[in-house]
């Protein structure tokens, strides 16, 4: 069981999460973040944080986000570690619910 | 949580602290935990692990989800992989994390166990004695069904002194240590004593949760630091990862302990564990008898032996075992008299046993009040002196009270005392130390679980536990009966 962090992240980037969350398993990209599986102690602190609702306990991801699981778990090994919170992405509001973001992911 | 205290100020450390963090490395771990029933409901935990729910009792725990009897609701369902593989082989262990329909069955408890939120000027402290207790998780590796947290691992909304309604909040850094620094500093200015509590200066804090022990050795490690550059003298941590996650313990934490140690060499660490039964640290064989260790004693798991020979080896630091007696997990005399004796040969004292709280559920996890005193009596027949260092706690809101003494006489000549009597001894006054050692007698009632069972039948009340019952008996008599009992002492 982990928390997984789903499309809406992406093109957002709020990091609310990176502030609560009392082991620091969040990882960041150029235009999301991902959950470190192994790390993350399923708290749920970060959960009720996101502005944009993109992070799932991994029993309620959707379907169709289903990929994401295996995402986060893969690029947590290769993003750096994100402790300090940050300025969401400059178009973070306009990118809020569009569908079909995972095609912008930048790795 | 607009407390007086609550900044958003990032914690800056002293260069001492700096030095010290940059030296801490993060293990890497893997617990393997299963969270929630869901998993089990719907086949997607490993095969082994189905086996921990047979498919009656999923169905009658999903016929409560959603109502008011919801399991899950009360206390999240959690457990480790190496929780799993020792539960396999053992009732005890599986009744503490297997959920069960009984939990609910009466709701009855408080909300907010020991009046914690009316001891608690900052979010994420409880501040009482000259101990203050911060919640710095609001989870375990694997959760206990018996629980008294259960409102902060449920995020239950609980109520305020001033009224309004929120789920308990963690403690922050910097929060804590501007609480901490003002606290002292006015006691300092007022003579040693808090010009409007008449509290001690804050020396101790024991991080709790939840387990601190679920945080990374690099936020152990801010805290830990935090705490010594403010001034308090020791840090407590109470935890159960040496039973849920023994591997927790490893070579990065050690390193850690050893570097905290050389950059604060007079602050003192104390780890509190928390083992129910010897079947948590015990291996067996395929009887399922313990098996005697060639060296003396009995054989442990080796990953728990790892664990607690690393703090054993550290002369600074302290670990104490304390644990709640609760109903078909460790109401077993025998089992506490090996759990005992194994504590103190490898260098665990044996601190506290507890009587179950009166959490919402309790009624499903209390052994009777006179029960335990008697189990745990019977444990430490078998024990040298040394092993039987643990004492019977029930905590009263009042502070932590010894449940010292229960006698099947009565005592000639006093009313209420037929069927014997109870002694209660407060140990520590939640505001500050002035009760400390005065005691209550009661009637006994093999049915107690709860200080309320003995509202009817107080006989003496020097401790003031049952100043709230409004039937207590006058006070004269009591004072005559007090005298009386002196002499027969």
């Amino acid at each position: 069981m982990t928390y997984v962090v789903g499309e809406n992240c992406i093109k957002c980037k709020h990091t609310d999460c990176i502030e609560v969350c009392p082991v620091n398993c969040f990882y960041e990209g150029p235009n999301t973040l991902v959950i470190h599986p192994d790390e993350c102690i399923d708290c749920a602190l970060c959960v009720p944080k996101c502005p944009v609702n993109a992070i799932y306990a991994e029993a309620d991801l959707p379907e169709d986000q289903a990929a994401f699981l295996e995402l986060n778990a893969e690029l947590a090994q290769v993003w750096p570690n994100i402790t300090d919170r940050k300025e969401p992405l400059p178009e973070a509001e306009q990118w809020n619910g569009v569908p079909n973001k995972l095609q912008y992911l930048v790795r | 949580m607009g407390t007086a205290f609550m900044s958003m100020e990032k914690y800056q450390p002293t260069p001492r602290a700096q030095a010290f963090l940059e030296s801490v490395r993060n293990g890497k771990y893997k617990r393997e935990i299963i969270t929630g029933l869901g998993k089990f409901i719907d086949g997607k935990v490993p095969e082994d692990m189905q086996t921990l729910y047979t498919p009656e009792q999923l169905k009658d725990l999903l016929a409560l989800r959603g109502t008011e009897r919801d399991v899950e609701a009360r206390m999240p369902v959690k457990i480790t992989r190496h929780y799993f593989e020792l539960a396999k082989h053992s009732k005890a262990l599986q009744t503490l994390v297997r959920a069960d329909p009984k939990e609910t069955a009466d709701m009855g408890g408080a909300a907010d166990p020991g009046k914690q939120m009316s001891y608690s000027p900052v979010e994420g402290l409880i501040h009482k004695y000259e101990l203050g207790l911060i919640y710095v998780a609001s989870t375990c590796s694997a959760h206990c069904r018996f629980c008294y947290r259960e409102e902060l691992i449920a995020q239950k909304e609980v109520e305020r002194p001033d009224g309004t309604f929120a789920p308990k909040g963690l403690a922050v850094i910097t929060d804590i240590v501007a609480y901490i620094k003002q606290h002292n500093a006015e006691v300092a200015s007022n003579g040693g004593r808090h010009p409007r509590t008449g509290r001690e200066k804050l020396r101790e804090i024991l991080m709790s949760g939840g387990d601190p022990m679920v945080l990374a050795n690099k936020n152990l490690a801010e805290w830990w630091s935090a705490l010594a550059d403010t001034g308090i003298d020791s840090i407590r941590i109470g935890t159960k990862e040496a039973a849920f996650y023994p591997e927790r313990f490893d070579e990065t934490f050690f390193e850690m302990l050893d570097n905290f140690h050389a950059a604060y060499p007079g602050t003192r660490l104390r780890f509190m564990v928390h083992f129910n039964h010897p079947d948590e640290f015990l291996k067996k064989d395929e009887r399922g008898m313990y098996i005697d260790d060639p060296q003396g004693g009995l054989e442990w798991i080796p990953a728990t032996k790892r664990a607690i020979e690393g703090f054993g080896q550290r002369s600074w630091l302290t670990v104490d075992n304390q644990a709640p007696i609760i109903n078909g997990i460790n109401d077993d005399a025998d089992a506490l008299r090996i759990m005992q004796r194994e504590m103190r040969r490898n260098r665990v004292e044996n601190h506290y046993f507890f009587c179950g709280r009166d959490i919402i559920g309790h009624k499903a996890f209390n052994v009777p009040i006179e029960r335990v005193w008697q189990l745990l009596n019977e444990s430490q027949k078998g024990l040298s002196g040394v092993e039987a260092h643990a004492r019977l706690s029930i905590t009263h809101y009042k502070g932590k009270t010894e449940v010292a003494a229960v006698s099947n006489k009565p005592l000639a000549g006093i009313p209420g005392t037929e069927n014997g009597f109870v002694v209660l001894k407060l140990m520590r006054g939640a505001e500050d130390a002035k009760d400390r050692g005065k005691v209550t007698i009661v009637g006994r009632n093999p049915e107690a679980i709860w200080f309320n069972d003995y509202d009817d039948r107080v006989i003496y009340d020097e401790a003031g536990l049952f100043a709230d019952v409004k039937q207590v008996k006058s006070p004269e008599p009591a004072a005559a009966n007090s005298t009386l009992l002196q002499r027969k002492a």
